[in-house]
């Protein structure tokens, strides 16, 4: 079904001799407007979330598994690495999670005018900046401070 | 799998420079998209300095004079110069509008002519627009009615009514808008795209037409309508200052309700 | 640079090809679905969010105790579901927009299948969390 457009692109030279047209750049000159990468940037982290929903479920299957598979994953997400993915997968989640908000309002009918698209935009990176960082830090710091006591206490 | 870089034959390469006229005070470069099927070559863009003291001040007044003075082999539509028949529709630094309403101050730096993404060249700035008025075409833009009109007058609509038309009866399908959207480049052969869509809506919400049901289910469909991400990049473009994306959203909720 | 073309293939009005193969008659449901699933999903992902707070370095004993109980078990469940039939939609949508010709119809099969199993693999480890809770307290 492609071939549809496809067939637009066959002209004639002038001397009647068939040639194939070239195709005007899009993404290669359109200009950078925010409202259009808050759009595509819903859609990668809707990606990563669902990745890192992935992982989630592993986690819990380890847990569910018993005690032995619960420590090599507590071992992944004590580590740094694991520490820094988990921060950036929540911080998708709560861009996801504004960028959501703001496509159910449009699709509730409401801030659709071109004056409060753009002013909606810059609120939504200022809401999901201010949030993940919140997020981010409230869990490094409690997990600073959970992480050395949960191994002594309640075992038995 | 989409493309997302431009097929080889498409890649824009350095084309020729015009200089400005000597004595030429205020001069800015416009750096134009050029290809004709004689070439045998991809596309490049040829540089134009102007001197802006002697042209009018709108982008279409300076190809115009380009056209006139320095170079008469580019091309491109052009008609009404008053942003009302929509021939002069390309993209003008990044964004589609009409060369004839975009003034020349506006634009910081050089002025980048490209013609409207994602389209097959003609020539120069000019693409081809065969399947975008097919689609006009294929949601029967015409008054469908069953009922006989009035013998003795017109068919007879409410203030209230006609008001709901206001916002869609203006387009001048320069598809500005549709040739603007991510969605209508890489599905625009199942996508109609905003123009055609806000179109379909002008139907579908005019009380005197009788087929409003016909007209929804002939979108009820994930790609003819579906296909709309509300990447809003269409309300953005119309240099008419319409609303392409609330329209689309406006049937996207008449789908749901005659759903139940 | 070779830009010839031997012959014309498509020679099918604009107007027939425009029209394509008419309305496919489906579309709302799976709009609807990502848009319900996302409601839903605002305050499930609220109340996990407070959860990982809580859970956070927790021994084995005490993540089996939390998922034992009916309550946590019905909203990770809810959670889970959610999460993997809005990512499932979501995710059929990029196929949608960006894979065509002969990937389309397996890669979307792919995706379904995807998030379906991920899914699955979650309620059966509250599951088994639940009846691990059950195990214990007897």
């Amino acid at each position: 079904m492609q071939d549809i457009r496809k067939a637009l692109f066959v002209g004639s030279r002038s001397d009647g001799k068939l040639i194939q047209r070239p195709m005007s750049p899009h993404l290669q000159v359109y200009r950078f407007r925010l409202s259009m990468f808050l759009s595509i940037l819903n859609r990668i982290t809707g990606v990563i979330a669902t990745g890192g929903a992935t992982l989630g479920v592993l986690w819990l299957s380890a847990a569910a598994k018993g005690p032995k598979s619960f420590d090599t994953a507590r071992k992944v997400t004590g580590n740094p690495l694991g520490k820094l993915v988990l921060a950036g997968w929540l911080t998708s989640v709560v861009y996801h999670t504004v960028g959501g908000i703001r496509h159910l309002m449009w699709d509730s009918g409401y801030r659709f005018e071109k004056e409060q698209i753009n002013k909606d935009g810059p609120v939504a990176v200022g809401v999901s900046a201010g949030v993940s960082v919140l997020l981010v830090a409230a869990l490094l710091i409690t997990c600073g401070r959970s992480g050395g006591r949960s191994k002594v206490g309640k075992a038995s | 799998m989409v493309e997302f870089s431009l097929p080889r034959n498409s890649v824009v390469g350095k084309g020729k420079t015009y200089p400005a006229p000597a004595g030429a005070k205020n001069v800015k470069t416009f750096r134009v998209y050029r290809w004709s099927p004689d070439d045998d070559n991809n596309p490049v863009v040829d540089s134009y300095e102007i001197d802006l003291d002697h042209i009018g001040p709108m982008v279409l007044d300076a190809i115009i004079h380009i056209k006139n003075d320095v170079d008469p082999t580019l091309t491109f539509r052009r008609s009404c110069r008053e942003g009302i028949c929509g021939s002069c529709a390309m993209n003008i630094d990044g964004e589609n509008t009409l060369a004839c309403l975009k003034p020349i101050k506006d634009v910081k730096g050089d002025v980048r002519i490209n013609p409207l993404p994602h389209m097959p060249i003609v020539k120069d700035l000019v693409s081809n627009l065969d399947a975008a008025y097919a689609q006009l075409r294929s949601i029967e833009p015409w008054m469908k009615s069953d009922s006989a009109p009035p013998p003795d007058s017109e068919r007879r609509q409410s203030i209230e009514e006609r008001a709901k038309l206001d916002g869609m009866w203006e387009c001048i399908l320069c598809f500005c808008c549709t040739t603007s959207c991510p969605s209508y480049w890489w599905n625009g052969d199942r996508y109609l795209g905003p123009s055609v869509l806000l179109a379909a809506y002008r139907w579908i919400i005019d009380s005197r037409d009788e087929h409003t049901g016909d007209r929804l289910d002939e979108l009820e469909d994930t790609f003819k309508l579906y296909a709309c991400r509300t990447i809003m990049n269409c309300t953005q473009a119309c240099p008419k200052g319409l609303n392409p994306a609330k329209a689309i959203g406006q049937i996207k909720e008449l789908q749901l309700e005659r759903k139940g | 640079m070779d830009s010839s073309v031997s012959h014309i293939k498509v020679m099918r009005s604009q107007l027939g090809r425009a029209r394509g193969l008419g309305a496919g008659g489906s579309g709302t449901e799976h709009w609807w679905a990502e848009r319900v699933s996302a409601a839903t999903l605002l305050p499930l992902s609220a109340w996990f969010v407070i959860q990982i707070f809580r859970l956070k370095g927790a021994s084995h004993d005490t993540v089996v105790k939390w998922g034992g109980k009916p309550v946590n078990a019905t909203m990770l469940t809810a959670l889970i579901i959610t999460t993997f039939h809005h990512a499932g939609v979501g995710l059929q949508v990029i196929v949608d927009d960006y894979v065509h010709g002969k990937l389309h119809k397996p890669t979307r099969i792919l995706v379904k299948a995807a998030t379906a199993l991920i899914g699955l693999l979650g309620v059966f480890s509250v599951i088994k969390l639940v009846i691990s809770g059950v195990s214990r307290k007897s």
